[in-house]
Protein backbone atom coordinates (compact mmCIF):
# COMPACT_ATOMS: atom_id res chain seq x y z
CA UNK A 1 0.00 0.00 0.00
CA UNK A 2 1.29 3.62 -0.67
CA UNK A 3 2.26 5.83 2.13
CA UNK A 4 -0.10 7.93 3.97
CA UNK A 5 0.59 11.31 2.79
CA UNK A 6 -2.12 13.39 3.69
CA UNK A 7 -2.38 12.59 7.21
CA UNK A 8 -5.51 11.96 9.67
CA UNK A 9 -6.97 14.61 11.84
CA UNK A 10 -6.81 14.62 15.35
CA UNK A 11 -11.05 14.76 15.95
CA UNK A 12 -11.20 16.64 18.89
CA UNK A 13 -10.27 19.48 16.55
CA UNK A 14 -12.90 18.53 13.95
CA UNK A 15 -16.51 18.25 14.32
CA UNK A 16 -18.64 15.76 12.44
CA UNK A 17 -21.76 13.33 13.03
CA UNK A 18 -24.82 13.98 14.60
CA UNK A 19 -24.65 17.53 16.39
CA UNK A 20 -27.34 18.58 19.27
CA UNK A 21 -29.67 21.26 18.36
CA UNK A 22 -28.68 21.44 14.17
CA UNK A 23 -31.45 18.69 13.18
CA UNK A 24 -29.82 19.24 9.91
CA UNK A 25 -26.97 16.95 11.05
CA UNK A 26 -29.59 13.69 12.21
CA UNK A 27 -31.16 13.58 8.50
CA UNK A 28 -27.93 14.01 6.58
CA UNK A 29 -24.69 12.54 8.41
CA UNK A 30 -23.96 8.87 7.14
CA UNK A 31 -25.66 6.67 9.87
CA UNK A 32 -22.47 4.16 8.86
CA UNK A 33 -19.17 4.81 10.00
CA UNK A 34 -16.92 6.49 7.30
CA UNK A 35 -14.70 3.68 5.70
CA UNK A 36 -11.16 4.48 5.68
CA UNK A 37 -9.21 3.60 2.15
CA UNK A 38 -5.98 3.82 0.95
CA UNK A 39 -4.50 6.54 -0.49
CA UNK A 40 -3.39 6.32 -4.35
CA UNK A 41 -2.61 8.82 -7.22
CA UNK A 42 -6.27 10.08 -7.05
CA UNK A 43 -6.40 11.42 -3.78
CA UNK A 44 -3.00 12.39 -3.66
CA UNK A 45 -3.14 14.68 -7.04
CA UNK A 46 -5.30 17.97 -7.43
CA UNK A 47 -6.26 20.29 -10.39
CA UNK A 48 -3.13 22.81 -11.48
CA UNK A 49 -5.17 25.02 -13.34
CA UNK A 50 -8.04 25.44 -10.54
CA UNK A 51 -7.75 29.33 -10.67
CA UNK A 52 -8.49 29.33 -14.92
CA UNK A 53 -11.37 27.15 -14.40
CA UNK A 54 -13.17 28.60 -11.64
CA UNK A 55 -14.50 31.60 -13.28
CA UNK A 56 -15.75 30.30 -15.96
CA UNK A 57 -12.92 31.59 -18.42
CA UNK A 58 -12.66 34.39 -16.61
CA UNK A 59 -8.82 33.64 -14.40
CA UNK A 60 -8.71 34.29 -10.67
CA UNK A 61 -6.06 36.62 -10.73
CA UNK A 62 -6.53 39.16 -7.68
CA UNK A 63 -5.03 38.98 -4.51
CA UNK A 64 -7.29 41.42 -2.87
CA UNK A 65 -10.99 42.55 -3.43
CA UNK A 66 -13.03 45.38 -1.93
CA UNK A 67 -17.17 44.49 -1.83
CA UNK A 68 -17.70 47.03 0.91
CA UNK A 69 -19.71 49.20 -1.80
CA UNK A 70 -20.65 48.67 -5.21
CA UNK A 71 -19.78 52.03 -7.11
CA UNK A 72 -19.76 54.94 -5.21
CA UNK A 73 -22.25 53.54 -3.16
CA UNK A 74 -21.25 52.42 0.32
CA UNK A 75 -22.54 48.94 1.87
CA UNK A 76 -24.42 49.49 4.98
CA UNK A 77 -22.62 48.54 8.40
CA UNK A 78 -18.96 48.54 10.36
CA UNK A 79 -15.98 48.67 7.43
CA UNK A 80 -13.21 45.88 7.96
CA UNK A 81 -10.66 44.53 6.33
CA UNK A 82 -10.31 41.18 6.33
CA UNK A 83 -6.15 39.90 6.03
CA UNK A 84 -5.94 35.87 5.50
CA UNK A 85 -3.11 33.65 5.34
CA UNK A 86 -3.47 29.99 4.13
CA UNK A 87 -0.79 27.64 5.10
CA UNK A 88 0.28 24.59 5.01
CA UNK A 89 0.53 22.27 8.56
CA UNK A 90 4.42 23.76 8.44
CA UNK A 91 3.09 26.91 8.31
CA UNK A 92 4.54 27.00 4.20
CA UNK A 93 2.67 29.65 2.31
CA UNK A 94 0.18 28.56 -0.40
CA UNK A 95 0.40 31.09 -3.12
CA UNK A 96 -1.48 31.14 -6.51
CA UNK A 97 -4.28 29.03 -4.61
CA UNK A 98 -8.00 30.41 -5.59
CA UNK A 99 -9.61 31.41 -2.29
CA UNK A 100 -13.80 31.45 -2.38
CA UNK A 101 -15.10 34.08 0.38
CA UNK A 102 -18.99 35.01 1.06
CA UNK A 103 -20.85 35.93 4.37
CA UNK A 104 -24.25 38.16 5.08
CA UNK A 105 -25.08 41.70 5.03
CA UNK A 106 -24.76 43.74 8.08
CA UNK A 107 -28.57 42.85 8.16
CA UNK A 108 -27.82 38.94 8.11
CA UNK A 109 -29.50 38.49 5.23
CA UNK A 110 -27.51 36.50 2.51
CA UNK A 111 -27.66 37.32 -1.31
CA UNK A 112 -28.34 34.20 -2.12
CA UNK A 113 -32.58 33.69 -3.60
CA UNK A 114 -32.90 30.54 -0.90
CA UNK A 115 -32.43 33.07 2.04
CA UNK A 116 -35.78 34.27 3.13
CA UNK A 117 -35.31 35.40 6.34
CA UNK A 118 -37.06 38.40 6.65
CA UNK A 119 -34.02 40.56 6.63
CA UNK A 120 -33.59 43.94 4.09
CA UNK A 121 -31.12 43.10 1.14
CA UNK A 122 -28.38 45.54 0.59
CA UNK A 123 -28.70 46.78 -2.84
CA UNK A 124 -24.82 48.53 -2.29
CA UNK A 125 -23.61 45.09 -0.78
CA UNK A 126 -22.56 41.61 -3.10
CA UNK A 127 -21.61 39.43 -0.29
CA UNK A 128 -19.36 37.06 -2.26
CA UNK A 129 -15.47 37.22 -3.89
CA UNK A 130 -13.02 35.05 -5.59
CA UNK A 131 -9.53 36.09 -4.57
CA UNK A 132 -5.75 34.26 -5.71
CA UNK A 133 -3.50 33.57 -2.65
CA UNK A 134 -0.57 35.65 -3.65
CA UNK A 135 3.11 35.37 -2.45
CA UNK A 136 3.09 34.55 1.62
CA UNK A 137 -0.49 32.63 0.74
CA UNK A 138 -2.57 36.02 1.20
CA UNK A 139 -5.78 37.17 0.17
CA UNK A 140 -7.04 41.07 1.87
CA UNK A 141 -10.59 41.75 1.23
CA UNK A 142 -12.29 45.07 2.12
CA UNK A 143 -16.01 44.72 3.41
CA UNK A 144 -18.60 44.67 6.09
CA UNK A 145 -19.00 43.28 9.22
CA UNK A 146 -21.99 40.55 8.77
CA UNK A 147 -24.65 40.44 11.53
CA UNK A 148 -25.20 37.56 14.01
CA UNK A 149 -29.01 35.98 12.45
CA UNK A 150 -32.10 32.91 13.41
CA UNK A 151 -31.48 30.27 11.77
CA UNK A 152 -34.80 29.16 10.46
CA UNK A 153 -37.08 25.83 12.55
CA UNK A 154 -34.55 26.08 15.85
CA UNK A 155 -35.71 27.42 19.10
CA UNK A 156 -33.63 30.83 18.81
CA UNK A 157 -30.35 29.84 17.66
CA UNK A 158 -28.73 32.52 16.52
CA UNK A 159 -25.65 32.51 14.54
CA UNK A 160 -22.87 34.70 15.53
CA UNK A 161 -21.19 36.99 12.61
CA UNK A 162 -19.08 34.67 10.59
CA UNK A 163 -17.77 34.34 7.05
CA UNK A 164 -17.26 31.13 4.91
CA UNK A 165 -14.27 30.58 3.41
CA UNK A 166 -13.66 27.93 0.70
CA UNK A 167 -9.60 26.77 -0.33
CA UNK A 168 -7.88 24.67 -1.85
CA UNK A 169 -4.70 22.79 -0.94
CA UNK A 170 -2.15 20.84 -3.02
CA UNK A 171 -4.36 17.73 -3.71
CA UNK A 172 -7.42 16.75 -3.47
CA UNK A 173 -7.81 15.78 -0.13
CA UNK A 174 -6.24 19.19 0.97
CA UNK A 175 -9.92 20.55 -0.01
CA UNK A 176 -11.28 23.12 2.98
CA UNK A 177 -14.61 24.69 3.82
CA UNK A 178 -14.99 26.64 6.80
CA UNK A 179 -16.11 29.40 8.46
CA UNK A 180 -14.14 32.47 10.04
CA UNK A 181 -15.66 33.94 13.53
CA UNK A 182 -14.43 37.49 15.14
CA UNK A 183 -13.47 37.61 18.54
CA UNK A 184 -15.56 38.98 21.06
CA UNK A 185 -18.72 38.31 19.97
CA UNK A 186 -21.94 36.50 22.66
CA UNK A 187 -22.89 34.32 19.97
CA UNK A 188 -19.33 32.50 19.92
CA UNK A 189 -20.18 30.97 23.07
CA UNK A 190 -23.13 28.80 22.26
CA UNK A 191 -23.09 28.52 18.38
CA UNK A 192 -23.66 24.82 17.55
CA UNK A 193 -21.34 24.68 14.52
CA UNK A 194 -18.32 26.41 16.30
CA UNK A 195 -19.06 23.96 19.60
CA UNK A 196 -18.91 20.92 17.76
CA UNK A 197 -15.64 21.16 17.98
CA UNK A 198 -14.58 20.03 21.00
CA UNK A 199 -10.37 20.99 21.51
CA UNK A 200 -10.99 24.61 22.73
CA UNK A 201 -7.54 25.72 21.10
CA UNK A 202 -9.09 24.73 17.68
CA UNK A 203 -11.96 26.34 18.32
CA UNK A 204 -10.23 29.64 19.43
CA UNK A 205 -8.31 29.22 15.96
CA UNK A 206 -11.27 29.65 13.79
CA UNK A 207 -11.69 33.05 15.59
CA UNK A 208 -9.81 36.26 13.97
CA UNK A 209 -7.85 38.18 15.47
CA UNK A 210 -8.02 41.87 16.13
CA UNK A 211 -5.14 44.04 14.35
CA UNK A 212 -4.63 47.64 15.32
CA UNK A 213 -5.61 49.75 12.39
CA UNK A 214 -4.92 53.53 11.45
CA UNK A 215 -7.69 53.68 9.30
CA UNK A 216 -11.75 53.76 9.55
CA UNK A 217 -11.69 50.00 8.86
CA UNK A 218 -11.64 47.41 11.76
CA UNK A 219 -8.30 45.25 10.60
CA UNK A 220 -9.04 41.40 11.47
CA UNK A 221 -6.40 38.77 10.87
CA UNK A 222 -6.67 35.30 10.38
CA UNK A 223 -5.21 32.06 9.57
CA UNK A 224 -6.15 28.57 7.59
CA UNK A 225 -3.84 25.41 7.82
CA UNK A 226 -4.95 22.84 4.84
CA UNK A 227 -3.28 19.40 4.73
CA UNK A 228 -0.75 18.12 2.38
CA UNK A 229 2.51 19.48 3.73
CA UNK A 230 4.14 15.98 2.72
CA UNK A 231 2.42 15.90 -0.86
CA UNK A 232 5.18 17.33 -3.55
CA UNK A 233 3.06 18.78 -6.66
CA UNK A 234 1.30 22.07 -6.25
CA UNK A 235 -2.52 21.69 -6.73
CA UNK B 1 9.06 23.28 14.03
CA UNK B 2 5.71 23.15 15.80
CA UNK B 3 3.16 21.36 13.46
CA UNK B 4 0.14 23.21 12.82
CA UNK B 5 -3.04 21.85 13.34
CA UNK B 6 -5.22 21.85 10.19
CA UNK B 7 -8.03 24.37 10.72
CA UNK B 8 -12.11 22.84 11.51
CA UNK B 9 -13.74 22.21 8.50
CA UNK B 10 -16.84 23.67 8.76
CA UNK B 11 -20.39 23.01 7.04
CA UNK B 12 -21.13 24.85 3.78
CA UNK B 13 -24.36 26.24 5.10
CA UNK B 14 -27.29 26.92 2.54
CA UNK B 15 -26.48 30.23 0.71
CA UNK B 16 -23.19 28.93 -1.26
CA UNK B 17 -23.37 31.99 -3.72
CA UNK B 18 -25.31 30.78 -6.73
CA UNK B 19 -22.46 31.68 -9.28
CA UNK B 20 -19.81 29.67 -7.23
CA UNK B 21 -22.39 27.08 -8.06
CA UNK B 22 -22.92 27.34 -12.11
CA UNK B 23 -20.69 26.82 -15.12
CA UNK B 24 -18.33 24.03 -13.89
CA UNK B 25 -20.14 21.13 -14.72
CA UNK B 26 -18.58 20.51 -18.39
CA UNK B 27 -15.38 19.30 -17.89
CA UNK B 28 -15.21 18.76 -21.78
CA UNK B 29 -14.47 22.35 -22.61
CA UNK B 30 -17.60 21.84 -24.89
CA UNK B 31 -16.94 18.48 -26.00
CA UNK B 32 -13.48 19.04 -27.27
CA UNK B 33 -12.11 16.73 -24.73
CA UNK B 34 -10.57 13.62 -26.12
CA UNK B 35 -12.35 10.55 -24.84
CA UNK B 36 -15.82 9.05 -24.18
CA UNK B 37 -18.07 11.79 -23.78
CA UNK B 38 -20.48 10.99 -20.77
CA UNK B 39 -22.80 12.38 -18.45
CA UNK B 40 -23.16 11.51 -14.61
CA UNK B 41 -26.58 12.68 -13.43
CA UNK B 42 -28.08 11.66 -9.73
CA UNK B 43 -30.17 12.64 -7.15
CA UNK B 44 -29.08 13.58 -3.61
CA UNK B 45 -31.67 12.46 -0.82
CA UNK B 46 -31.51 12.97 2.94
CA UNK B 47 -33.03 9.88 5.93
CA UNK B 48 -36.74 10.41 4.63
CA UNK B 49 -36.06 10.20 0.85
CA UNK B 50 -36.49 14.20 0.40
CA UNK B 51 -34.35 16.04 -2.50
CA UNK B 52 -31.57 18.33 -0.94
CA UNK B 53 -31.66 21.60 -3.16
CA UNK B 54 -28.16 23.72 -3.37
CA UNK B 55 -26.09 20.97 -2.50
CA UNK B 56 -22.85 21.47 -4.01
CA UNK B 57 -20.68 18.36 -5.54
CA UNK B 58 -17.53 18.80 -6.78
CA UNK B 59 -15.45 16.25 -8.57
CA UNK B 60 -12.17 14.65 -9.58
CA UNK B 61 -11.03 12.46 -12.36
CA UNK B 62 -8.00 10.83 -14.62
CA UNK B 63 -7.88 11.78 -18.12
CA UNK B 64 -9.39 8.96 -21.16
CA UNK B 65 -5.80 7.49 -20.61
CA UNK B 66 -5.87 7.43 -16.99
CA UNK B 67 -3.76 10.44 -15.94
CA UNK B 68 -5.15 12.70 -13.21
CA UNK B 69 -3.80 16.58 -13.66
CA UNK B 70 -2.58 17.24 -17.16
CA UNK B 71 -2.83 19.86 -19.11
CA UNK B 72 -5.37 19.08 -22.15
CA UNK B 73 -8.06 17.74 -19.31
CA UNK B 74 -8.33 19.36 -15.58
CA UNK B 75 -10.65 16.80 -14.41
CA UNK B 76 -12.10 18.70 -12.04
CA UNK B 77 -15.63 20.20 -12.13
CA UNK B 78 -18.46 21.33 -9.78
CA UNK B 79 -22.28 21.43 -9.72
CA UNK B 80 -25.03 22.32 -7.14
CA UNK B 81 -28.04 19.88 -6.90
CA UNK B 82 -31.96 21.87 -8.24
CA UNK B 83 -34.98 21.86 -6.19
CA UNK B 84 -35.73 17.95 -6.75
CA UNK B 85 -32.31 17.27 -5.84
CA UNK B 86 -30.77 16.42 -9.28
CA UNK B 87 -26.83 17.19 -10.67
CA UNK B 88 -25.62 16.62 -13.52
CA UNK B 89 -22.12 16.45 -15.21
CA UNK B 90 -21.01 16.28 -18.65
CA UNK B 91 -17.55 14.53 -18.60
CA UNK B 92 -15.71 12.04 -20.44
CA UNK B 93 -15.03 8.29 -19.28
CA UNK B 94 -11.94 8.14 -16.99
CA UNK B 95 -9.16 5.63 -17.84
CA UNK B 96 -7.74 3.57 -15.37
CA UNK B 97 -5.14 4.90 -13.48
CA UNK B 98 -1.97 2.80 -12.13
CA UNK B 99 -3.24 0.23 -9.82
CA UNK B 100 -6.89 1.61 -10.24
CA UNK B 101 -9.97 0.73 -11.83
CA UNK B 102 -11.70 3.84 -13.64
CA UNK B 103 -14.00 5.63 -11.38
CA UNK B 104 -14.51 9.50 -10.77
CA UNK B 105 -14.24 11.33 -7.03
CA UNK B 106 -17.07 12.83 -5.58
CA UNK B 107 -16.89 14.97 -2.20
CA UNK B 108 -20.51 16.51 -1.03
CA UNK B 109 -20.62 19.88 0.82
CA UNK B 110 -24.51 21.38 2.48
CA UNK B 111 -25.71 22.87 5.24
CA UNK B 112 -26.03 19.86 7.85
CA UNK B 113 -22.47 18.22 6.67
CA UNK B 114 -20.30 19.55 9.51
CA UNK B 115 -17.34 18.53 7.13
CA UNK B 116 -17.62 17.47 3.70
CA UNK B 117 -18.69 14.07 2.54
CA UNK B 118 -15.93 12.00 -0.04
CA UNK B 119 -17.06 8.71 -2.01
CA UNK B 120 -16.40 7.41 -5.50
CA UNK B 121 -18.41 6.58 -8.31
CA UNK B 122 -16.86 3.18 -10.22
CA UNK B 123 -18.30 2.43 -13.86
CA UNK B 124 -18.23 -1.28 -13.12
CA UNK B 125 -17.48 -3.93 -10.19
CA UNK B 126 -13.73 -4.27 -10.71
CA UNK B 127 -10.86 -5.04 -8.60
CA UNK B 128 -10.10 -1.52 -6.94
CA UNK B 129 -8.38 -0.90 -4.10
CA UNK B 130 -10.67 1.65 -2.83
CA UNK B 131 -13.64 -0.42 -3.50
CA UNK B 132 -12.18 -3.21 -2.38
CA UNK B 133 -12.47 -1.22 1.29
CA UNK B 134 -16.22 -1.22 1.33
CA UNK B 135 -17.90 -4.31 2.43
CA UNK B 136 -18.91 -6.62 -0.17
CA UNK B 137 -22.80 -5.75 0.69
CA UNK B 138 -22.21 -2.10 0.18
CA UNK B 139 -20.08 -2.08 -3.16
CA UNK B 140 -22.83 -2.23 -5.64
CA UNK B 141 -24.12 1.57 -3.94
CA UNK B 142 -20.48 2.95 -5.47
CA UNK B 143 -21.15 1.39 -9.30
CA UNK B 144 -23.07 3.93 -11.39
CA UNK B 145 -25.75 2.76 -13.73
CA UNK B 146 -25.48 3.25 -17.60
CA UNK B 147 -28.35 3.89 -20.01
CA UNK B 148 -26.42 5.16 -23.35
CA UNK B 149 -23.97 7.63 -23.10
CA UNK B 150 -25.73 8.42 -19.30
CA UNK B 151 -24.18 7.46 -16.32
CA UNK B 152 -26.59 7.30 -12.97
CA UNK B 153 -25.35 7.81 -9.36
CA UNK B 154 -27.67 8.80 -7.02
CA UNK B 155 -26.71 9.38 -3.48
CA UNK B 156 -28.33 9.11 -0.43
CA UNK B 157 -26.49 11.03 2.44
CA UNK B 158 -28.01 8.69 5.79
CA UNK B 159 -30.47 5.74 6.00
CA UNK B 160 -31.77 2.84 3.20
CA UNK B 161 -28.99 2.51 0.46
CA UNK B 162 -27.18 4.94 2.11
CA UNK B 163 -24.07 5.55 0.23
CA UNK B 164 -20.83 4.70 1.20
CA UNK B 165 -18.94 7.45 2.03
CA UNK B 166 -14.71 7.60 3.28
CA UNK B 167 -12.83 8.67 6.09
CA UNK B 168 -9.39 10.25 4.67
Amino acid sequence: MAPTLIERRDPLTQAEGVVQGYAQTARRWPAQPLQRRPQTAAELSGPSALAQRLAGGQPIAASSGDIAGRGEKRAIGQLMHLRVRVVDEDGVPLAGMPVEIWHCNAAGKYIHPNDDHDAPRDPNFYGAARLLTGDGGLVELRSIKPAAYPVPDTAGWWRPPHVHFSVWGRVWLSRLVTQMFFPGEPLNESDAILNAVRDPAARARCIARLAPSTGNALVFEHQIVVRGRKAAAPM
Amino acid sequence: MARLVPTAEMTLGPFFPREFAEGQNDLTDGGKAKGELIEIVGRVTQSDGKPLDNLVLEIWQADAAGRFDNAAFAGWGRAATDAQGNYRFRTIKPGAAPGRAPHVNFLLLYSGLMKHLQTVMFFGDTADPVLDAVSISRRKLLVGKADGNTWRFDIRLRGDGETPFFED
